[in-house]
């Protein structure tokens, strides 16, 4: 475990350890599992606005703009066709919902093969709090500069990010702060390194944990 | 995630967003008609040329139409009629009850006895349909000897419990069977409102009486050991009773002692 807070001279954060759940931290890679995850959080994100206009749309009268016969060119009816210069768009997109359904246990399996991955690679670590002093950005920065800690998400497992860290790191580029419950797989995945607070270790380890199922009773 | 060496790509290190895939043969591309020679559904777009069903809407002709010949629906002639009052009851064999007892599965006493909700509950029915009729399973090879009054019957053989049920018909050997290990049967009058209560377990309204005059003949009747016969009355325990069927039984059983004027 490191610690965020500059630690007392006989405590070496190194040496403190934490147990994690092999079940969540330790558990096999599934890349298509992450793939399905990160595409759908992606497919939820988009805003599919594209909008365009038909025929029928298009604003335009609908009397016969030449003659059926006579005139030597192409049969046409109304101006706003789209085979004319300023008629509407024959198939064009319309404002839609590109959201997909993805099963709860899929995205879970995804959250517990991400922090596996992130495990794997060494670039998760467990702090023990990330209570920091006082909401000042300098120091924040001297403090991440000593620690080498640019690229990192800091994740908490309390109910909101503390105080102090959020308005001290939220005009820092490449640090961000999330809680458990609002971490995904995509941002699991984009953030280089991850931190995490024992309170969201133990958060994880509640949420995505095995289930403990008792075996049933018969009575024979 | 495969193991097999040949598809399994050797990507190094770091899981990103940029290295990831899905597993192999689990997405298609869509079939697009009409985008040129090369994609194998250009120009016709796998129709074929002309026809009906190469036309745009529906391009099929009417459902059960043979080309001109007489559909198989119009070659026979209408039969029968169907029966709106028919009922179907869900059989269950006392075998069966036994053994979901001895799984701990169903349990009862006379005043909470099996009914329909108990036997779907706990998986001895899968549907209720018109209600419950209570068999004892009776094997082939003692059909030929139902002559006997004391047949030696596969279910009722199996049957060890006093059981306590409610069903909406019971067979005559069912009831046999279950009265001698001592245990009780009645007969109630369902209808579709007051088995649907009595499976969701709504107490609050009046379940109703028969109608029809096979039903009230059915269940006024103790042999079949209907609700509404006054022996009945007497032996079920009071708590299941309601005062309202003493009066509809007295009611209904009324046309066996009155008499009428007999035509000149």
């Amino acid at each position: 475990m490191s610690s965020l807070i500059r630690p007392e001279e006989n405590v070496n954060p190194a040496e403190e350890l934490v147990e994690l759940d092999p079940h969540v931290f330790y558990h096999p890679i599934r890349r298509d599992i992450l793939h399905l995850c990160v595409v759908h959080y992606l497919d939820c994100q988009r805003q599919g606005s594209a909008s365009t206009k038909t025929r029928g749309e298009v604003r335009g009268s609908g009397h016969k703009i030449r003659p059926q016969k006579g005139s030597g060119r192409a049969r046409l009816g109304d101006a706003q066709s789209p085979m004319l210069r300023g008629g509407g768009v024959a198939f064009g997109p319309k404002p839609r919902d590109f959201a997909t359904k993805l099963n709860r246990k899929v995205i879970q399996m995804g959250m517990r093969v991400a922090l596996s991955a992130r495990v794997k690679e060494q670039s998760l670590g467990v702090v023990r709090s990330l209570e920091w002093p006082e909401p000042k950005t300098k120091t924040l920065k001297d403090r991440i500069e000593e620690l080498g800690w640019w690229k990192t998400l800091f994740v908490t497992g309390l109910d909101r990010v503390p105080d102090g860290l959020a308005r001290a790191s939220s005009n820092l580029p490449m640090v961000e702060t999330v809680t458990a419950a609002d971490l995904n797989v995509y941002n699991t995945l984009k953030w280089p390194r991850i931190v995490l607070d024992l309170a969201a270790v133990e958060w994880f380890e509640r949420v995505l944990g095995k289930p403990q199922v008792p075996p049933r009773e018969y009575k024979l | 995630m495969s193991s097999v060496a040949g598809r399994f790509k050797a990507t190094a290190g770091r899981v990103h967003l940029f290295n990831l895939s899905p597993a192999h043969g689990s997405q298609s591309t869509q079939k697009r008609l009409g985008r040129g020679r090369s994609s194998g559904l250009g120009k016709t777009s796998g129709r074929g040329h002309k026809g009906q069903k190469a036309r745009a809407g529906n391009g099929k002709p009417k459902a059960g139409f043979e080309g001109g010949q007489t559909p198989i629906v119009k070659l026979f002639p209408k039969r029968g009629f169907v029966n709106p009052e028919r009922k179907v009851y869900a059989p269950v064999n006392l075998d069966r009850i036994q053994h979901w007892i001895d799984q701990g599965r169903l349990t009862s006493s006379p005043e909470k006895p099996i009914t329909a909700k108990e036997l779907l509950l706990s998986g001895c029915i899968h549907q209720v349909h018109d209600g419950i009729k209570l068999l004892a399973s009776v094997s082939p090879s003692c059909v030929a000897s139902r002559m006997l009054y004391n047949v030696f019957l596969q279910g009722a053989e199996h049957l060890k419990t006093a059981i306590h049920i409610t069903a909406a018909r019971a067979s005559q050997s069912a009831i046999r069977a279950v009265e001698k290990k001592g245990g009780t049967v009645f007969c109630k009058y369902y209808n579709e409102l007051a088995l649907r209560d009595c499976v969701k377990g709504r107490t609050d309204r009046i379940e109703a009486a028969p109608t029809k005059k096979n039903d009230i003949l059915w269940y006024t009747s103790w042999r079949n050991r209907g609700y509404l016969s006054p022996t009945a009355l007497d032996k079920m325990p009071p708590t299941l009773v309601h005062e309202r069927w003493r009066e509809l039984s007295k009611q209904l059983l009324a046309f066996k002692s009155q008499e009428y004027e007999k035509a000149k």
